[in-house]
């Protein structure tokens, strides 16, 4: 038994299953992440003082940690475009670092979060110190889980290549639309976390 | 000699003694090629973690009916202790290990839990896991779900969810019992709970989860892998119902997995997101940050609960327009204007949820603004309602046990929606907020609304299961003794609340001077859930038995026109659910077509 659809496009939706079910999947994601800009407005606006936040966390490796989620972004549409254009070793490379740059962010993540540990920040200090922990954290579970199938994607995953190349496509294509809404929430977090 | 009597089998007519050879010979060939086609499924994947759509609605069927006695069962020691206060019971001493007599905490318990059961693992995992599960592939002419990996995946996040749900009513009575604050989990006093209401966070974020899974696979599945010819005007309105709900699930859950995650860490790493400064408890002053706010969880939860509601209404309104339609042997009444409807009531239902809050002071404005979205959402509840009052006018209606559940649900679900108008009116909640006149409407809405609806579709679908018939004697007796007793159980709690009584009160308004000449009230009730506990032991028997004695079905035995009765073998076959997917060239309920040899015409008959 085949399930119709699960590669090739269907010609009155115009999608795959693959893709339509990440972007369903993405749309649930805005609302996760969306109740917790939500919680985070409300208290805030709700509370008699609120913290100088960028006094607190680390703007500059934040900052830093920004431009390589921007740059892994980009990195694994060329990947995509790559895998599309039939250069399989290109994409290999290309992905291999998307997962690296993805390692990287986490490591200076992992720094930072250290350096809030040994100031005594913790989430009961208050409700945006909790705020920060909470969300990053989330966020970074985000990321953690992006990497592992960016790996599996370069790595063991692609014997799928061989076997049935549309499928394998469209699996790349539905980790890079997941990597690049990552990417757009860690745009959010930073201004609203640490430039706000 | 007797006269020889002949049976249908598929679109002929032949004598009995042909049809069991053709039978024996079906049987044989499906065997064989069972065996040839190496399917060599082991116990495992076959049963446990099977990826077939169809097991796997069995899986939710099974385990939600499970979890729906169970509820039931919570609820029947709630009613020993509201019709008889303080009276020891063995059952109580049974469950909670104590002296017999029930205490606050351990009625607080049974409280959030039977509403915790009822709504997250019986009613929405039988309504969308089994019967969307089982039905929606079959009626669409797909040939599995689109992802059946996280289809078994849906199941077993919604599995262990439960069991943890279960766990920590057993395991933890010597530390607080399970999870007491209602299922609206409502802070601070949620969050300075014992540990039993950090299972049922735990559990909670297994179970939206699941749903998460299930309702991306629902909307796929309806989009992408409709059979040839099954254009949206020609959906069955089950389906339209299922993908409705799967878009409530999908949108509305994640601001509760945000909210149980807040809370989580609220309870266990000290923060206090729901709690408010200068918080006393036990008379002290809580040591922590404080700043936090209560009312954000009440929003994040009803943002989730509200639409909630609609996807335990919805999937019951699929299944009696399917019933109905079937068995008036008429179209549907308006089924254009019933799928506008849905769609309308399922956008409206994102933007009603502070009607729930109007006591906490939000403010005049913003209640207002809730109170005219509420009164607007009535409104394409009302149409599918009249539409399908409608559907019955002038049609030669079957009185069969799916009927009359189907249209024992249509004045039920108009009590439960019409007693839900008072409240939605801001000033008249504020006398009726929190009084068993609440309980009685949603369960208006939920138990013979909703229920009878799932009952219906059980006796419905049974054959297209099992291949077999469930008795109608049974059946009868069954809906009949539900019928009268969920009334008698229900209605008195109008008249409670309209007297004053409030809920959650552990000896059922016996502390106050209005609840006492309303207690007989109490007592019928509690007769009346024993009564219905009694009838739901035929549907029981009839379930399990009519699996081995009932009277085998035919490929069509309703005569209906949808295609997992006219293109898919009945019971269907494992994989692939058809022998060729079916092309679809008629709307989803051509009943009584003037010039037709029959009554119907099934979706998959070929163009005249």
């Amino acid at each position: 038994m085949e399930i119709p659809y699960t590669a090739s496009v269907r010609p009155d939706t115009g999608v795959t299953n693959q893709t339509l079910g990440m972007w369903l999947f993405l749309a649930s994601e805005v609302m996760l992440f969306g109740s917790l800009f939500s919680s985070y407005a409300l208290l805030r606006s709700g509370a008699m003082s609120w913290p100088d936040q960028s006094s607190i966390v680390n703007v500059p490796l934040a900052a830093v940690n920004t431009v390589i989620l921007i740059a892994s972004s980009v990195v694994i549409l060329r990947a995509t475009a790559a895998l599309r254009g039939g250069d399989v070793a290109r994409f290999r490379a290309l992905m291999a670092t998307t997962a690296t740059l993805g390692i990287v962010f986490l490591a200076i993540k992992s720094i930072e979060y250290r350096g809030e540990l040994a100031e005594g920040l913790r989430p009961s200090t208050n409700n945006f110190v909790g705020l920060y922990f909470v969300m990053t954290f989330l966020h970074a579970m985000h990321v953690t889980g992006g990497v592992l199938v960016n790996l599996f994607l370069c790595g063991p995953g692609m014997v799928m290549n061989r076997r049935d190349a549309p499928r394998f496509l469209g699996r790349v294509e539905a980790a890079t639309l997941y990597w690049n809404f990552i990417d757009v929430i860690w745009i959010l977090m930073f201004v609203v976390l640490y430039l706000l | 000699m007797a006269q020889k009597r002949q049976v249908r089998v598929g679109s002929q007519w032949m004598y009995a003694r042909d049809a069991e050879k053709a039978l024996g010979e079906a049987l044989r060939v499906m065997k064989e090629e069972e065996e040839g086609h190496g399917h060599h499924e082991s116990f495992v994947t076959k049963y446990l973690f099977s990826q077939d759509h169809k097991w796997i609605g069995v899986q939710y069927g099974f385990t939600a009916l499970c979890f729906l006695l169970f509820g039931f069962f919570l609820m029947i020691m709630m009613r020993l202790q509201l019709g008889w206060p303080n009276q020891p019971f063995a059952v109580i001493k049974w469950f909670f290990h104590g002296t017999g007599t029930m205490l606050p905490e351990q009625y607080n318990q049974l409280g959030a839990m039977h509403g915790t059961i009822m709504v997250f693992l019986a009613i929405v995992p039988l309504a969308v896991g089994a019967f969307g599960n089982y039905v929606v592939p079959l009626q669409i002419g797909a040939p599995d779900m689109a992802f059946p990996k996280l289809n078994m995946a849906s199941y077993w996040c919604y599995l262990p969810g439960g069991l943890v749900m279960l766990a920590s009513m057993f395991l933890l009575q010597s530390k607080g019992g399970g999870a007491q604050s209602g299922w609206t989990s409502y802070p601070p006093l949620s969050v300075i709970a014992s540990q039993g209401q950090t299972w049922w966070l735990v559990g909670m974020i297994f179970l939206i989860t699941s749903s998460l899974l299930g309702s991306v696979n629902f909307i796929v599945t309806i989009i992408q892998l409709r059979a040839k010819g099954m254009t949206w005007d020609r959906l069955p309105f089950f389906v339209w119902a299922q993908f409705v709900t799967s878009f409530l699930l999908l949108l509305a859950f994640p601001p509760l997995e945000a909210a149980g995650v807040l809370q989580l860490m609220d309870r266990v790493a000290g923060t206090s997101f729901f709690l408010p400064s200068g918080l006393v408890v036990s008379g002290e002053v809580l040591k922590n940050a404080g700043g936090g706010n209560p009312l954000l969880w009440q929003h994040l939860f009803w943002f989730l609960a509200h639409p909630e509601v609609y996807v335990l209404i919805l999937p019951a309104m699929g299944i009696v327009g399917e019933i109905i339609a079937n068995n008036t042997r008429k179209p549907l009444w308006g089924y254009r204007v019933m799928v506008y409807a849905i769609l309308f009531l399922g956008f409206m239902s994102f933007l009603v949820w502070a009607h729930h809050m109007f006591l906490t002071g939000m403010g005049t404005v913003i209640s207002a603004f809730f109170q005219t979205t509420t009164m607007i959402i009535s409104v394409p509840s009302v149409i599918v309602l009249t539409a399908l009052l409608l559907s019955l006018y002038g049609g030669s209606i079957r009185f069969n046990t799916p009927m009359l559940f189907a249209l024992a649900f249509l004045p039920m679900f108009g009590i439960g929606g019409l007693t839900g108008l008072p409240l939605g009116l801001a000033s008249s909640d504020i006398p009726l907020h929190d009084t068993m006149y609440v309980v009685g409407h949603f369960h208006y809405v939920v138990a013979p609304g909703t229920i009878f609806a799932l009952f219906a579709g059980i006796y419905y679908w049974y054959p297209k299961i099992t291949g077999r018939m469930m008795n109608e004697a049974l059946g009868l007796v069954h809906f009949v003794g539900s019928f009268i007793s969920m009334n008698g159980i229900l209605f008195p709690m109008l008249i409670l609340g309209l007297g004053g009584v409030n809920r959650r009160l552990y000896d059922g308004g016996m502390q106050y001077a209005l609840g006492q000449p309303l207690h007989g009230l109490q007592v019928g009730m509690s007769y009346a859930a024993w009564t219905l506990a009694l009838f739901q032991l035929p549907f029981i028997w009839n379930v399990f038995a009519s699996v081995k004695f009932g009277r085998v079905a035919d490929a069509n035995p309703w005569h209906a026109t949808t295609l997992e009765w006219t293109a898919a073998p009945t019971p269907p076959i494992a994989h692939g659910n058809f022998e060729t997917i079916p092309a679809v060239y008629r709307p989803a309920y051509e009943y009584s077509v003037p010039g037709s040899a029959e009554d119907f015409v099934p979706q998959n008959s070929g163009p005249v």
